[in-house]
């Protein structure tokens, strides 16, 4: 549950004049992610899934955003991003080279596979990956460097911003149309949007209500 | 001393909240019998009917003036989200405002009433101190009386609406209260004249706010220039009836006066349809009735008509 | 019934999706490929669609080509970044150089309507001495156009966009109100202005193209705030939802999902047609005229394509300058912290803006640059984080968090023409089997200068209104110009001010491709000022038999 925006809920907008049809579908769409891999293989995707805790954490009480089956969803669907770095190969064969290769530097520098390390030695691994200091040889001609700000980064957190838990975690409105907004000025809100958290004013309760 | 025979109008209709229409209707077919009755002779001394149907018109212009504002203020200082605790002020006085005017209007005394006079007078008063709140409200924010200020900040015209119904509502009481066989005055002027000239100026004012909100929406359909067309032709005609020689022929100004109440209800019926053509239509209303058209704007021309008339019946009906 | 604009194209048999009515159809004109019809005009973006409507308004036959789907905004558009990627380009295109451009969103839209549908409908005229950067201020090239012929286009694009503004413009010559009334102006634009006072400098809410009262059947902006995405309102004042349907009244075709992979010449070294696939079968539309403008990539790369072995280079460019000189502007930002709720994302993005930089010529490097209030969706604001500050894991989510309070300026600056940025072809080929776009970037020392300029009076400004932990984005940048640049030799550009391509006479390219500069504005206004300038001399032409 948010601690900024407790019990708010953009899905409970659902039905009200800030949804309309095409929005629910797609939103429905999203929310039935298949969990199961299609694009990567086992080893890969237990790298992924771990690759994705480290980069966006996310608590434990509520139910987890499934970022890799998102990442992978991406791939099979062939949603492309309009541009493709020179350096990088297209997305598909770049996460699974990558993938390959962090594991062979975990392997390398500890002995293990990437996803059977603990948490400190994954974020090590992944700020030398972010620095540009990782070479082994199955990184091929492909720099880690960019891999991991434009894979990596971008494909996880696209994926947890791009999903109604976290529009709840950062109070964002969500979808809105036909109702948009009437009160645009700072400090305030309309009745559907989200109540922060401030010391006395029962946002908890407030948020139960915003429809 | 009562003076002739007068049959109260029968259009003694109850104000009931937002039956401004009906009252509209009614009042302008009081005025028209009332009219009709006093044209007896060249020289009429008032008696009490006279001067107590005179003051029930004021009375239920004050009230129509009153439930604009009522309505009006209640939506926008929600959109406002009353941040500020005094925007609660104006509902209250309105809805008081709006229920002496209901009570006058019924009230047969002549006879000037206390808490009727009181509320009338507070009713003047928080007008002038909302004005003075929403000319502050548009000189603090970046860029000051600029046109987004003007357009988009505390409106700086609306709460005289409220003074009005309080002026008007005022004037009731000292046109009831005159002694028989005088002429209703008021600070030594004749009342007609003084609630033709003040109705006027609130005309001015009304169609200077109407046009700058209209000038906002750009004019976008055509009936957006009737309130900046044809209220201003009544102010004038109006504002020559009260300074004007009293034997002067006030049929231009009376229909005037008729059309410009006319189109204060026709100008909701427009904001209405106004509404629904927003996006969403009424399904959005919690969007649409705050930022479309305001629907309770326009009938404060129908309460400043129904002044106009009164003014012009206080002129004919009333020897100096 | 949601139908899907990708499954087959709509407008076809005859008729025409009607923007304005749910499910409702518009008659539409229709050609065989066989008649040769007066114009082909291969995009519909800003530069395509009021050439398709002012030459269909003239009497000309023409048919306008679109790779992208024919939206049905009331209908197709969700709230949603990640569906809404729909209305860009995003088919691959290879980006390299010292300072690769990111495509997709901040530059490329593939729709009927091109990137107009998922623009911020920020509508700027150029600065006069634009027109004259070399003779009159002392860098890149003169345009061969009169600024003063420019200002009567501009306002005829300003009212067909039924543009909202402000009543008076604080810089430029004077120009009358503009046809709609300007916006309320959220909390994030009131920063701007508050930073633009505190530094002394004028600012004004942005003239939009985007509704502040209602017109025809388009109901006036909800401040919803999705308009990068789509507007589902039909609001915005795209070209979907104004000189298209325009262009249909007048008898114009439009052929969605219908990508044009070459334009055909015959031996007489003029165009006769182009060949484009549409429902999966290559095919070919002769014309009297072809006019290209799919924009500074699709443009030159459609082009270099359509190399002959007379024109090995490809068409139009004996001055060796198709697809160089590409420009961007640069997209620089400043971002910070509020106490206030600011809420961004309510109303339009960028509704204030100053051009302060564009009119005061007291600085050391060329070419101005204007900025704008700020508000990021979440993907765009955690893709601004992550790549601004490097920051994942748990530091990200916690400034993610406060969402709310953020609040940004920023800038849209002129970058200035150099050759070796270009666009070229590529080895890797699209679905269609056509070579992709390589697109390739350096930053110059003005350019540097200029956005560091930018950057300290933008961080400046917003210190001066509260915020805090301010930060900058350092890399992005939008909008695209100059690979087809417009001039007054064949040697030195590639089409005359008509839009007329030197060496193919029936060829004319009519986008942001033309400019020979960039300036420090939007461009979408200028690009289709000179596309209704383009009609109108092409039916000048016409009439004197120059045709």
């Amino acid at each position: 549950m948010s601690e900024r925006y407790p019990n708010y809920d953009v899905l409970a907008k659902r039905w009200s004049p800030s949804w309309n049809e095409i929005t629910r579908h797609v939103i429905e769409r999203r929310l039935a992610v298949p969990r199961e891999p299609v694009f990567f293989d086992k080893s890969e995707w237990e790298t992924l899934c771990a690759v994705c805790d480290r980069i966006m954490p996310q608590p434990m009480d509520r139910p987890p955003v499934p970022l890799a089956a998102y990442v992978d969803q991406k791939i099979t669907s062939r949603h492309l991003d309009g541009y493709r770095y020179a350096e990088l190969p297209p997305q598909g064969e770049a996460w699974k080279r990558g993938l390959a290769a962090l594991d062979a530097e975990a392997q390398d520098a500890h002995g293990g596979h990437f996803h059977t390390l603990d948490g400190a030695q994954q974020d090590a691994l992944l700020h030398r990956m972010q620095q540009g200091e990782l070479h082994g040889p199955a990184w091929g001609d492909m720099p880690c460097k960019p891999f991991f700000e434009h894979r990596v980064v971008a494909d996880i957190t696209h994926a947890y911003y791009g999903h109604p838990t976290a529009w709840n975690e950062i109070g964002f409105g969500g979808p809105a149309s036909p109702r948009g907004y009437v009160r645009l000025k700072l400090d305030r809100r309309d009745p559907w949007e989200a109540v922060e958290d401030q010391p006395g004013n029962d946002a908890a309760e407030k948020n139960r209500h915003v429809v | 001393m009562r003076m002739g025979e007068k049959s109260v109008a029968t259009g003694q209709s109850a104000l009931a909240g937002f039956g401004l229409a009906a009252m509209a209707a009614a009042r302008i077919a009081c005025g028209l019998r009332g009219v009709a009755r006093a044209r007896r002779g060249a020289l009429l001394v008032p008696d009490a009917k006279t001067t107590v149907l005179a003051a029930k018109r004021l009375n239920t212009a004050a009230g129509v003036l009153a439930a604009s504002v009522l309505t009006d203020s209640a939506v926008e200082h929600y959109r406002g989200g009353f941040h500020n605790k005094a925007m609660i002020t104006p509902l209250v006085t309105a809805s008081l405002s709006l229920a002496v005017s209901i009570h006058g209007n019924a009230d047969d005394e002549p006879v000037a009433h206390e808490v009727r006079d009181a509320v009338y007078f507070l009713s003047g008063l928080t007008g002038l101190i909302g004005t003075g709140f929403h000319i502050y409200n548009v000189g603090k924010r970046t860029g000051g009386f600029s046109w987004q200020n003007l357009f988009y900040a505390a409106p700086m015209g609306a709460p005289a609406a409220l003074t009005l119904s309080g002026m008007t509502g005022f004037l009731a009481e000292r046109v009831r209260e005159a002694r028989p066989g005088t002429a209703p005055t008021i600070a030594g002027l004749l009342a007609g004249r003084l609630v033709g000239l003040l109705t006027s100026l609130g005309l001015f004012g009304t169609v200077a706010e109407a046009g700058l909100l209209h000038f906002r929406g750009s004019f976008q359909h055509k009936a957006m220039y009737i309130p900046v067309t044809v209220p201003p032709v009544t102010a004038a005609l109006l504002a020559a009836a009260a300074i004007g020689p009293r034997k002067r022929n006030l049929f231009w100004a009376r229909t005037w006066l008729r059309l410009t109440a006319i189109i204060g209800v026709a100008g909701a019926g427009f904001h209405t349809r106004g509404v629904a053509r927003q996006m969403g239509g009424w399904r959005n209303w919690t969007q649409n009735l705050l930022s479309g058209p305001p629907i309770p704007a326009p009938p404060s021309f129908t309460g400043l008509a129904l002044a106009g008339l009164a003014a012009l019946g206080l002129l004919e009906d009333l020897a100096e | 019934m949601l139908s899907d604009p990708f499954s087959a194209p709509r407008a076809k048999d005859g008729r025409a999706p009607d923007v304005f009515r749910v499910g409702g159809w518009v008659p539409m004109r229709e050609f065989s490929d066989d008649d040769v019809v007066d114009f082909v005009i291969v995009g519909t973006g800003a530069g395509g669609g009021p050439l398709l409507a002012g030459l269909a308004e003239s009497g000309f036959s023409v048919v306008g080509f679109d790779a992208g789907a024919y939206f049905r905004p009331l209908e197709d558009f969700a709230s949603d970044e990640l569906e809404q990627d729909k209305l860009y380009w995003t088919d691959e295109r290879v980006i390299d150089g010292a300072n690769p451009i990111v495509m997709g969103g901040k530059n490329s839209g593939k729709a009927v309507g091109g990137s107009t549908v998922h623009f911020a409908m920020v509508s700027l005229r150029f600065r006069p001495e634009w027109f004259k950067s070399r003779s009159q201020l002392g860098y890149g090239a003169d345009w061969p156009l009169d600024w003063r012929e420019m200002w009567g286009y501009y306002r005829q694009v300003e009212e067909a966009l039924c543009i909202s503004g402000p009543v008076s413009y604080p810089w430029g010559p004077k120009r009358p109100p503009y046809p709609y009334r300007e916006h309320e102006l959220n909390g994030a634009a009131d920063i701007l202005a508050r930073g633009a006072e505190a530094m002394g400098y004028k600012w004004t809410p942005t003239p939009m193209a985007t509704l502040s009262a209602p017109r025809g059947k388009a109901p006036p902006c909800v401040y919803r705030g999705f308009c990068r995405f789509g507007c589902s309102t039909n609001a915005k004042q795209s070209q979907l939802v104004t000189f298209i349907p325009r262009a249909l009244k007048a008898g114009a075709e439009i052929r969605d999902l219908a990508m044009v992979g070459r334009v055909e010449v015959g031996r007489d070294g003029r165009a006769t047609g182009v060949h484009y696939i549409r429902e999966g079968k290559w095919r070919f539309q002769r014309a009297r005229n072809v006019v290209v403008a799919g924009y500074a990539i699709e443009t030159p790369r459609l082009l270099l394509a359509s190399a002959t072995d007379r024109f090995p280079d490809g068409l139009a460019n004996s001055s060796g300058l198709l697809g160089k000189n590409l420009m961007t502007q640069s997209n620089q930002a400043v971002f910070g912290t509020m106490k206030e709720e600011v809420r961004w994302n309510k109303a339009p993005p960028s509704l204030t803006i100053t051009e302060h930089w564009n009119y005061e010529d007291r600085k050391d490097f060329f070419g101005g640059y204007c900025w704008m209030a700020q508000g990021p969706l979440p993907i765009e604001w955690v893709t601004i984080q992550t790549t601004s500050r490097g920051l994942w894991g748990q530091q990200l989510r916690d400034e993610m968090e406060k969402y709310n309070h953020a609040v940004g300026l920023k800038m849209v600056g002129e970058m200035l023409p150099d050759e070796r940025n270009r666009v070229t072809l590529a080895d890797d080929l699209d679905e269609n089997g056509l070579r992709v776009a390589r697109v390739t970037y350096n930053w110059g020392d003005n350019d540097k200068a200029l956005i560091n300029h930018a950057l300290d009076q933008m961080q400046t400004s917003l210190e001066l209104t509260g915020a805090k932990d301010v930060f900058r984005q350092e890399n992005d940048t939008n909008h695209l110009a100059g690979t087809a640049r417009m001039g007054f030799d064949r040697e030195t550009s590639v089409v005359n001010s008509d839009c007329r391509s030197w060496d193919v006479p029936n060829l004319w390219i009519c986008d942001g491709s033309v400019f020979p500069t960039t300036g420090g504005v939007n461009p979408s206004l200028t690009i289709s000022a000179i596309a209704m300038r383009t009609a109108d001399r092409i039916k000048a032409l016409a009439r004197s038999g120059q045709l």
